[in-house]
């Protein structure tokens, strides 16, 4: 299946659950409302035609604005990629989780939740990962943490 | 090297030449110079130039140091790589099991003053010396074999100038 095939089944079968980024290169990177993507997840898992048993990576972002956490799909049987992200503008950012659908996201979403500070429901683990197990100084990846030993590089002028 | 230089001398003053007389100081502080067994300990880039000092080329062993696996063994923590705050209480937990006396040298630019990760970082101790006592500074990043042996050797030499009056402390 080339992109434009996969680009043309994905938006017949999900329609306008699943809105088409433009981000210039040839895998397709999808936007996914928080309310549809754990059945978005679930169904491209299982659909026959697409079959994305591989979860490569899911992470957070903070721009500045908003926070976003992206899923990286891959079908081993298939030769697919698929991207989608998730938009969060609430005050306490949450997702479901995807483990029931691929337990690897078991790691992920512990190193999204204490790095970004995105709640994970339905995670059966939510525990300190990378940072020290007494860490009590906050989300260290948002864009507007501070710590008293945490030193900004200086802007360099030419 | 004290106590050999000194050799022929101490040898020849005494008839038959089979006894050897000198200073516990001396010969306690040569012996503590020439058998620096370090620990096992790297976690960064730093520990590959760590390895090479200690492979055949340079020869650590012609100084009298061995690696040891364990702390209880080890006389010197060569602390060779960034140290995250995740790793800093596991530094300071070796460095209290090691018997004393005990030596630190913080090798390269990361267990000084946190290196490359200066600016920017939540994850890395800024140098280790808020963790642990440290003798000797060898700067690099990494720093060469070379450095690193200079950095022993002066290490050698300042606890050759130890007096055991300071051992109080």
């Amino acid at each position: 299946m080339t992109h434009d095939e996969l680009r043309a089944y994905v938006a017949d079968k999900f329609g306008d659950k699943l809105t088409l980024l433009d981000t210039g290169r040839a895998e397709p990177m999808y936007e996914v409302k928080l309310s549809d993507l754990h059945d978005v997840a679930e169904s491209l898992r299982k659909d026959e035609t697409l079959q994305f048993d591989y979860l490569c990576n899911l992470g957070g972002t903070d721009t500045g604005e908003r926070l976003e956490v992206h899923y990286q799909l891959a079908s081993i049987y298939k030769n697919n990629r698929i991207d989608f992200k998730v938009m969060l503008t609430d005050d306490k950012p949450s997702v479901p989780t995807v483990q029931d659908i691929w337990p690897a996201a078991n790691w992920y979403e512990r190193e999204m939740w204490e790095l970004y500070g995105i709640n994970v429901e339905g995670h059966n683990n939510l525990t300190r990962f990378l940072l020290p197990d007494d860490w009590d100084q906050g989300h260290p990846m948002r864009k507007d943490w501070d710590a008293p030993d945490f030193i900004r590089l200086p802007e360099f002028k030419g | 090297m004290g106590v050999i230089k000194k050799l022929p001398v101490y040898a020849e003053r005494i008839p038959g030449g089979s006894i050897i007389t000198t200073t516990l100081e001396s010969i306690l502080h040569h012996g503590q110079a020439s058998s620096l067994w370090y620990l096992l300990f790297g976690t960064a880039c730093c520990a590959i130039e760590l390895m090479c000092t200690g492979a055949a080329r340079y020869d650590f062993d012609r100084l009298g140091m061995i690696f040891r696996a364990s702390p209880r063994q080890s006389d010197l923590i060569i602390a060779a790589g960034t140290i995250t705050k995740k790793m800093a209480p596991r530094l300071r937990r070796l460095y209290d099991q090691m018997a004393e006396p005990r030596y630190v040298i913080a090798m390269g630019g990361c267990t000084i003053k946190g290196g490359p990760f200066y600016y920017d970082t939540y994850a890395v101790e800024k140098g280790i010396e808020h963790i642990v006592p440290v003798d000797v500074y060898v700067p690099g990043c990494p720093p060469r074999p070379e450095s690193l042996l200079e950095g022993c050797l002066t290490l050698q030499k300042k606890i050759k100038q130890q007096k055991m009056s300071d051992w109080q402390n």
